[in-house]
């Protein structure tokens, strides 16, 4: 328990814990709104699917399975590194805790970067969003509609990845500046809690776009 | 009770705290100066920017109603030409909506309130609290910026596939509200927390005035529902600037799914624009008629099942879109049940204030108002919700009655209710009260010939969104328009009265001017930084009126927190409720 | 902090594991090919109990506040009313002109 003048406790939180739940809390109510904000996206896929079931069949074969298999486990690997990096600093252990959050940023890039591999192969082929499509090897006049779920809701969730890398980088920095300890860690808490919402994300886009079949 | 004593229910040795009405150094002048207000993350000071923000949005769109209703003076052209007529019907419904009635309570009336209705010092996050504002205001910005840049003519719902095709600034003003929504979900994350955690000792859910309830429920409201509009408008977004085809129905889309997502935002957001005014209903009525509010419970959880159902009945907007007669025929359905919760409210308000001690004050007005108004606009809505009703009133007047009705007659009656009720606690001011009497008495008259008009209009079968409309209906029109004006005359007065109260002439108030028992009216006026220079314990509830004054003002020492950490008996006696 | 429960690293390793296998899992059953609409209900049902585990163990839900889970819980359900309520009208519309 801290003796000295507590800084990291806000002058209208009677104690930590209070501010530690508070924050927790919060943060879970955002995480409410950015499952309803995906959820729109996953809502259209569910109807459109409903409607033209055999285009989603066609189209998801020039979806890379192995890549989106190979992106799963990344973020999965960078889930279980975050939560590390709690555990770190719940122990008191500073450098260890720097050490997974890098870990986790790591994973994230990888992420990315096999992202990019996924999305330039396609523009090779003609597969843009929307207006753009030129692409010709599906054979089914909707063919565009498919792409244009996959761009937004892969395209959105890559955006959240790389929010998730700029907090965490910014979880870092503070770190090194000697932050956090045992007795106050919050920000990486709930940064943590965002970036598992991310990885859950993930783990319904891989079934529903590159698994139909 | 003693001086000192031990509070009944949680056994903590509690003392009495007099203090004086006004204190030495108020909030405002605790931190002086522009930049001290533009940097502040007091509440307070956040809650009257968000006030005087939302006052001059309100004046822009009263302006531009204004002016829609001297259009339709002539059937025809009267001054303006078809496209602008659009564009000023579409700024109009956006600004009172997206800039004023949702913002309105809860930013600027709960933010001041509740911290100081809980007994805490400030929000659970007052640095995201001064976030929302200025998101506010970006998204302001951006939806106004598209006035310059091709003012936007598809009208507040932006139904593709027209706002998919249309050459004006669509993307800006979308973006605009996008950017409006993530203030609203923030402030409500900030209001579920702070009621949930930092409620002071002896005040349990049940002691917290309902002004709070709706609030909670409003921000339940927001919380689930604003992320919905925010990714329709992103589909737009893109609709617009990729063709991604989504709501187009050459690409394999469905515009019809637009309206799905819109509304699923927008029919709660109905509810989030009403319910923190049902708060204001409740505090005033039990105040000015010096009882209990009647069923308080009733009305605590019908906020929260309004909040819960009103999710469930969106559909009622698209009878007529070409969506299934299934879906119209459950929607329908669900709304005819949604009207109940309302519905008890009003016979609770009714109820509480038979046999009480009446008291015709400025606020009280406002609130005998509301009930005429709202239950007029509520039982409209009942109406519209009847399917086969709504396929002949669709899209006319009288829906355009109906929710002026409700929002106007309702929810903005409400907040001028609460502006007159609160203004003496959060400015030390008092107003001259025959003028506020003569403003709210204009306000109605016209209001009444504005919109009662109208319903007449629409069941006549007058189109809504029409510049131009047959020569039969220009008396109704004239009639409304001249309705219009008296409304504005009512506006201005009121304009005149509260910043003359703000003047060198102006009044100085007590702290309790109307005898309330909720937290608010036992601190000072206006209140300290830190709301509170003690920490209250409540013991009484909100509306004990026959329970005298002193009663209230029990509580511990020390508003600093950080005494209360070096404790060891920190866990036996918690210095907050948590729940 | 007082008051809290500590990640345990058995229980984080294991969990990351079991992920790890359920992925697994999920690209095997898709390679099989299971009549529709089961093959979705199948491939929906592992990605919940993934989401379960990372609720649960990573973001430590099972020794948190109830109502952190009830949060959860209602958005998953609002979701839920948002499309089902959406597809009584997406999947029971006339056709008005046959095979537009």
């Amino acid at each position: 328990m801290a003796h000295s003048s507590n800084s990291n406790l806000a002058h209208h939180f009677v104690d930590s814990e209070q501010q530690f739940d508070a924050s927790k809390m919060g943060m879970w109510i955002f995480l409410v709104t950015e499952i309803l904000f995906f959820g729109g996206l996953f809502a259209a896929y569910i109807i459109y699917r409903a409607w033209y079931p055999e285009l989603y069949i066609m189209a998801s074969s020039q979806l890379d399975t192995t890549m989106g298999a190979i992106n799963t486990g990344v973020l999965i690997l960078s889930s279980l590194t975050m939560a590390l990096s709690i555990w770190s600093a719940q122990h008191n252990d500073r450098k260890k805790t720097t050490l997974f959050l890098a870990i986790t940023i790591i994973c994230a890039i990888v992420f990315m970067i096999i992202k990019y591999f996924e999305y330039t192969h396609k523009f090779h082929l003609g597969i843009f969003p929307g207006a753009y499509y030129t692409f010709t090897g599906i054979d089914h006049v909707k063919a565009p509609q498919f792409f244009s779920i996959y761009y937004m809701m892969t395209g959105l969730h890559g955006i959240h990845v790389i929010i998730g890398v700029g907090l965490m980088c910014w979880l870092v920095i503070k770190n090194q500046k000697k932050a956090f300890d045992s007795s106050y860690y919050t920000p990486i808490e709930i940064v943590g809690l965002y970036w598992h919402v991310v990885d859950i994300i993930w783990i319904f886009l891989f079934p529903l776009l590159y698994l139909i079949d | 009770m003693d001086n000192t004593t031990t509070s009944p229910n949680i056994g903590l040795k509690i003392k009495r705290f007099t203090s004086p009405d006004h204190p030495e150094v108020n909030f405002a002048q605790a931190e002086k100066g522009i930049k001290a207000w533009l940097t502040t993350i007091d509440h307070k000071k956040i809650g009257l920017m968000y006030l005087g923000s939302i006052a001059f949005f309100f004046f822009i769109g009263g302006l531009l109603a204004l002016l829609l209703r001297l259009e339709l003076w002539t059937p025809a052209k009267t001054f303006l030409d078809a496209d602008a007529y659009n564009q000023v019907f579409t700024l109009h419904g956006a600004i009172m909506i997206f800039l004023v009635l949702v913002p309105s309570v809860p930013a600027a009336l709960g933010n001041f309130f509740l911290p100081i209705m809980v007994g805490a010092k400030d929000v659970a996050f007052p640095r995201l609290n001064l976030l929302s504002f200025y998101i506010y205001l970006t998204g302001a910005f951006f939806s106004l910026y598209s006035i310059v840049t091709g003012a936007v003519d598809t009208g507040w719902t932006f139904y593709t596939p027209y706002s998919a095709q249309t050459s004006a600034s669509v993307v800006s003003m979308t973006f605009g509200v996008f950017v409006l929504g993530f203030s609203s979900i923030l402030t409500g994350l900030n209001f579920i927390v702070t009621i949930h955690k930092l409620r002071v000792p002896g005040l349990t859910w049940g002691k917290l005035p309902l002004f709070l309830w709706s609030i909670y429920a409003t921000s339940v409201i927001q919380i689930l529902a604003t992320p919905v509009l925010a990714i329709t408008l992103l589909l737009l977004i893109m609709e617009r600037t990729l063709k991604i085809g989504i709501f187009d129905p050459t690409l394999g889309g469905d515009p019809v799914l637009y309206q799905h997502f819109f509304w699923f935002y927008s029919h709660p957001a109905v509810y989030i624009m009403i319910l923190p005014g049902f708060g204001v209903i409740s505090e005033i009525i039990g105040i000015f008629s010096k009882r209990r509010v009647f069923g308080y419970w009733f009305i605590a959880l019908s906020s929260m099942a309004i909040a819960l159902m009103g999710f469930l009945v969106w559909g009622h907007h698209m009878f007529v879109s070409g969506q299934s007669t299934l879906s119209s025929v459950v929607f329908s359905l669900i709304t005819f049940f949604v009207g109940i919760p309302t519905g008890i409210k009003i016979f609770n308000w009714v109820a509480t204030m038979y046999k009480g001690s009446i008291s015709l004050r400025t606020p009280m007005w406002y609130a005998l108002m509301f009930l005429f108004l709202f239950t007029i606009g509520g039982f409209t809505g009942v109406m519209l919700g009847t399917l086969s009703v709504d396929v002949h009133l669709h899209d006319t007047y009288y829906v355009v009655a109906h929710f002026h009705y409700v929002m106007m007659g309702g929810m903005l009656v409400a907040f001028l209710g609460g502006i007159h009720l609160w203004w003496p606690k959060m400015t030390g001011r008092m107003y001259n009260e025959k003028l506020a009497n003569l403003s709210a008495l204009l306000i109605f008259i016209g209001f009444n010939m504005t919109f009662f008009t109208q319903f007449i209009l629409g069941a006549k079968g007058m189109p809504r969104r029409y510049y131009n409309y047959i020569d039969q209906f220009q008396s109704l029109h004239q009639f409304s328009t001249v309705g219009s004006w008296v409304l504005g005359l009512g506006f201005s007065i009121m304009l005149f009265y509260l910043l003359h109260s703000l003047g060198k002439k102006g009044v100085i108030a007590p702290k309790n001017p109307w005898g309330g028992r909720s937290l608010e009216w036992i601190t000072q006026t206006p209140p300290v930084m830190e709301n509170f220079e003690y920490t209250p314990v409540v013991i009484h509830g909100p509306y004990d009126f026959h329970k005298p004054i002193a009663e209230f003002e029990y509580g511990i020492e020390g508003s600093d927190s950080h005494v209360h950490d070096h404790h060891s008996d920190q866990h036996d006696n918690k210095h907050s409720v948590n729940a | 902090m007082s008051g809290h429960h500590n990640l345990s690293l058995k229980v984080l390793i294991g969990t990351a594991l079991a992920l790890g296998v359920l992925t697994i899992l999920t690209v095997s059953v898709a390679m099989i090919h299971i009549p529709s609409p089961f093959n979705i209900v199948v491939a929906i049902s592992i990605a919940v109990v993934k989401a379960y585990l990372v609720v649960m163990y990573f973001m430590n839900m099972k020794n948190d506040s109830k109502f952190n889970l009830l949060s959860f819980g209602f958005s998953i359900l609002f979701l839920l009313i948002l499309v089902g309520f959406t597809m009584l009208d997406t999947m029971f519309r006339v056709e008005v002109i046959p095979g537009f």
